[in-house]
């Protein structure tokens, strides 16, 4: 319900005003009896004297209450409001951002919008359709438009937050092009939490949520170097009150860590600590970082991170004679090494990266390739020819690929001129030398030159370029945050079993030779294929993914809420009732004996 | 001892009963509410002549002044043998037993009752409490005090009236025999509603011109503020055979109110603000059952006489039924 002039429920006030008149007021009708002493004598018992007695006993007073409180509520313009879809076609929005998981709306915010979307859909009109679209940490389309409603109910049924601070904005840019034409509307809940939604002519946004406190985890990491292995633990309070938070570190439920953190509102706190494995045990097992604090958002008080290393990949060379690139794989982290000339890529099967170095094939499988002076067809980036001694300019030192990596004295005598239509380019002169492609089941980097047509080899730019090279193509990113999708080659698997974080199992089949799933939650991830098992363990998406502070509506301007919400005027009913309540008042008052009206 | 067990209904409405449901009616099953009597009038002739066959009861021996039809404390003359004594000079010889001297040789004298006549103290309420309900109490107060001092008239009893209110009011005394029922029943008549009630003061000033020993017949509401007992432990006290009628009218036992009031005290003027309902009426009653049982015990522990009744019995009904089983008239 809602008041068109909320300020006039101070009227209201005149109900007490009314008691107290009614008590003070002297109507009391004089009646002379031969004595009052049997009255006073009743006294002890107070019934006949008590004024409250009045109040009580009166329902003439109750009906100029009833009539007096229905003419000050009347006048605050009463009105009952229901999302309405219109008349034209609706996409539905839902933030699915982690602070969608408080608890402060009952049951969760997102449940809370889930409902109302809910409602959205069963006012739709006959033959309009909706989209479902989840502002997840990148927007999804749950739904394409469809007038099917049992499709749409469903995919709102199976919707859930994710671990990530979502892409509210995206996902209404997403909204608004799946809604043609001026009459369509997009339906959004969040929380704005960490930006508004933009204002947008025929968006209309309901933000949920009313708490602020919250304390999380938000990153656990494990860092290795040669002799020692840390945890990293880093929690943030985002409320506004200072907080304790009990912080527990587990390793495989046997306690390593602990302290109890005081966080002043706002405040970011990082602990870093040992948990190498006793002396001759291998790093191993899941660690798990605990909070134990109470607040709206339960979700983010558990981490965990895998210690084990990941694996390190399998690697095929195919090509000539190289004897550099020969000698390095010999000493760089891999499991195993081969050479090979067999172009065929049956032959393949079974390494995690293969290596085409100078060689012509046709389109290669899915999978991982560092491709060297060559391209395969399938990849993006045709060669147009070749450019002689380019000088590589320039270089993405924030890339992991190029991580440590120094080109600054290589030079080129001659290199393949790429033209890639997607990916990223990592290096570039007078065109791109080095790129990297992922999609279509392929993770590909293309060295535009080979090694044998620059002096890289000679350079400590080549083992580090490859090693990176071969990390970033062999296995998971070194930091995997919810929102991402986990591509993991088949090598030859159908169909594996992925057990998620919250135990769930799910069946994953291969297409085109990769097991690829999103990673919407925290937690470690478990994948069960043929060959073993390999787990990831995954962060929150995003460190602000914790801010649950709901904030504002960017649509300032149109268009108002009571547009597409259906509203009921109550005032008039209240009028009509407060008069008819008064009239009754009246019509009992003067039909009694000197009347108290 | 006689009246203290409940009388009939003209009289004590029950305890716990709702006062609402009390409707008194005469013996003969008449309406209550009797058609008010002429107050010039206040005995029909029919009545008058049928009292003449009552007499007025006295439970003690009672010492006259002139010789009457009571059994006198003074012993002599009569004809009622009470006692012997031995003869001392100066007593009658008629009065000596000689069959007792004769078989004894001692003179013994023979004692008898005199009979005397009865002093009967008619004391009235007419406070103006005393002139409500309908017919008014007062009006069955006049009615009730004619009747018994018209039987104490004719019986040769020493008749005296007074009203009392806040004080002793006019009294008419020495009336005796009946060539003075007129002055009586006129004396009666004359009686307005007036002042506040004090039976103790109107008791304490009444014993004090009255000192011989009597009949005391008081008729009031005994709705006085300051309370009832001193009054008529005074009387009882000094001797007097006491009998209260205790008149109420319907309105005191049942009233008939509701809503918002503001009471009025007839006599005191006093204001009491009630709001009456169903609750304050039980309460009421539970207040009036409690201050009528309170009277009806009092009486009983000091050897009172007690009737109680409302305005609407008639008074030829409460005399010729009521009185006669209270024990007040045979």
């Amino acid at each position: 319900m809602t008041f068109g002039a909320p300020a006039t429920l101070w009227a209201l006030a005149a109900v007490p005003v009314l008691v107290v008149l009614y008590l003070l007021r002297v109507r009391r009708r004089e009646h002379v009896v031969s004595s009052v002493l049997l009255w006073v004598k009743s006294q002890p018992s107070w019934a006949a004297f008590r004024p409250s007695r009045r109040v009580e006993r009166s329902l003439l007073l109750l009906l100029q209450i009833v009539a007096a409180a229905g003419i000050a509520m009347a006048l605050a313009q009463p009105a009952l409001l229901g999302w309405t879809a219109g008349n034209g076609d609706v996409v539905l929005v839902l933030d699915g951002s982690m602070s969608m998981r408080a608890r402060d709306v009952a049951p969760t915010r997102f449940d809370r919008a889930r409902a109302e979307a809910r409602d959205v859909l069963a006012r739709l009109g006959p033959g309009h359709r909706a989209a479902l679209v989840l502002a997840a940490a990148h927007p999804l389309v749950l739904v394409p438009p469809t007038a099917d409603r049992r499709r749409l109910a469903a995919a709102l049924a199976q919707a859930q937050p994710w671990d990530v601070a979502g892409d509210v904005r995206g996902a209404v840019d997403l909204a608004v092009q799946l809604v043609p034409g001026p009459r369509g509307r997009i339906f959004v809940w969040t929380d704005a939490a960490r930006s508004p939604v933009p204002a947008l002519p025929n968006v209309t946004t309901r933000v949920l949520g009313a708490a602020d406190d919250n304390t999380g985890i938000v990153a656990l990491r494990v860092v290795r170097d040669a002799e020692t292995v840390q945890a990293l633990v880093r929690v943030t309070n985002f409320g506004r009150a200072a907080v304790r938070a009990p912080l527990r570190v587990t390793r495989d439920g046997s306690p390593v860590y602990g302290e109890t953190l005081a966080l002043a509102a706002g405040e970011t706190r990082t602990v870093v600590f040992p948990v190498s494995a006793p002396r001759g045990e291998a790093d191993a097992g899941v660690l798990r970082a605990q909070l134990d604090v109470r607040d709206a958002l339960p979700d983010d008080k558990t981490a965990d991170a895998l210690l084990a290393p990941a694996p390190l990949p399998s690697v095929l060379l195919v090509g000539p004679d190289d004897p550099p690139l020969e000698r390095l794989l010999r000493v760089a982290p891999v499991s195993r090494a081969a050479v090979t000339r067999e172009t065929d890529p049956a032959a393949w099967r079974g390494y995690d990266v293969v290596i085409l170095d100078r060689v012509t094939t046709g389109a290669v499988p899915p999978g991982r390739y560092l491709a060297i002076g060559t391209v395969p067809p399938n990849l993006p980036a045709n060669p147009s020819g070749v450019v002689d001694a380019p000088d590589i300019a320039t270089w993405d030192r924030r890339d992991p690929v190029l991580r440590f990596v120094d080109f600054g004295d290589v030079h080129v005598r001659q290199a393949l001129r790429l033209a890639p239509e997607s990916g990223h380019v990592l290096a570039a002169g007078p065109s791109p030398l080095l790129w990297a492609y992922e999609g279509r089941g392929l993770r590909a980097i293309v060295l535009a030159f080979g090694l044998a047509d620059s002096d890289l080899p000679q350079h400590v730019a080549f083992p580090v370029l490859l090693v990176n090279s071969l990390a970033w193509l062999g296995g998971d990113a070194a930091d995997l945050h919810a929102g991402q999708t986990l591509e993991v080659p088949a090598a030859g698997a159908d169909r594996a079993v992925l057990r998620r974080p919250d135990g769930a199992r799910i069946d994953v089949a291969a297409r085109d030779g990769v097991f690829s799933f999103a990673l919407p939650r925290a937690g470690v991830y478990r994948l069960t294929t043929p060959a073993g098992e390999r787990a990831v363990s995954v962060s929150a998406g995003s460190e602000a993914a914790g801010l649950i502070a709901p904030g504002v509506s960017g649509a300032a301007s149109p268009p108002p809420v009571q547009q597409v919400l259906a509203r009921l005027a109550l005032w008039p009913w209240l009028v009509l009732g407060a008069v008819a309540v008064a009239l009754g008042e009246w019509a009992l008052a003067t039909r009694r004996h000197g009347g108290d009206a | 001892m006689f009246s203290h067990r409940p009388l009939p209904e003209p009289a004590s409405p029950p305890a716990g009963r709702s006062a609402a449901g009390d409707h008194v009616s005469d013996a003969a099953g008449a309406p209550a509410a009797a058609a008010p009597r002429d107050q010039a009038g206040l005995l029909d002739p029919a009545f008058l002549q049928r009292l003449e066959a009552l007499s007025l009861v006295s439970r003690r021996r009672v010492r006259g002044r002139q010789r009457g039809e009571r059994r006198s404390l003074v012993r002599g003359r009569g004809i009622e043998f009470d006692d012997y004594r031995a003869y001392e000079p100066g007593d009658d010889y008629r009065y000596i037993d000689w069959n007792i001297a004769s078989r004894l040789d001692r003179l013994f004298v023979k004692l008898f009752s005199e009979e005397e006549d009865l002093d009967v103290h008619l004391l009235i309420d007419t406070s103006r409490s005393m002139a409500a309900g309908a017919p008014s109490k007062l009006l069955l107060a006049k009615q009730l005090a004619a009747a018994i001092g018209y039987i104490g008239l004719v019986n040769l009893d020493r008749v005296e009236v007074g009203v009392f209110s806040s004080g002793p009011g006019p009294r008419l005394s020495r009336l005796r025999g009946r060539g003075r029922a007129f002055d009586l029943l006129r004396f009666l008549d004359g009686i307005a509603p007036e002042g506040t009630t004090d039976l103790g003061l109107a008791l304490r000033r009444t014993l004090d011109e009255s000192p011989r020993r009597g009949l005391l017949v008081v008729i009031s509401d005994l709705l006085d503020p300051h309370g009832y007992e001193d009054g008529l432990l005074r009387a009882r006290h000094h001797g007097m055979q006491t009998f209260v009628i205790h008149v109420l009218a319907e309105d005191e036992l049942a009233p008939r109110l509701s809503g918002e009031l503001r009471l009025i005290d007839a006599e005191t003027g006093r204001a009491v603000e009630v709001t009456i309902d169903a609750d304050a009426l039980r309460a009421y009653a539970e207040a009036r059952d409690a201050y009528l049982e309170g009277i009806q015990q009092f009486c009983f522990r000091h050897g009172i006489d007690y009737l109680r009744t409302t305005s609407t019995v008639p008074a030829d009904s409460l005399v010729l039924r009521y009185l006669r089983q209270g024990g007040l008239v045979r």
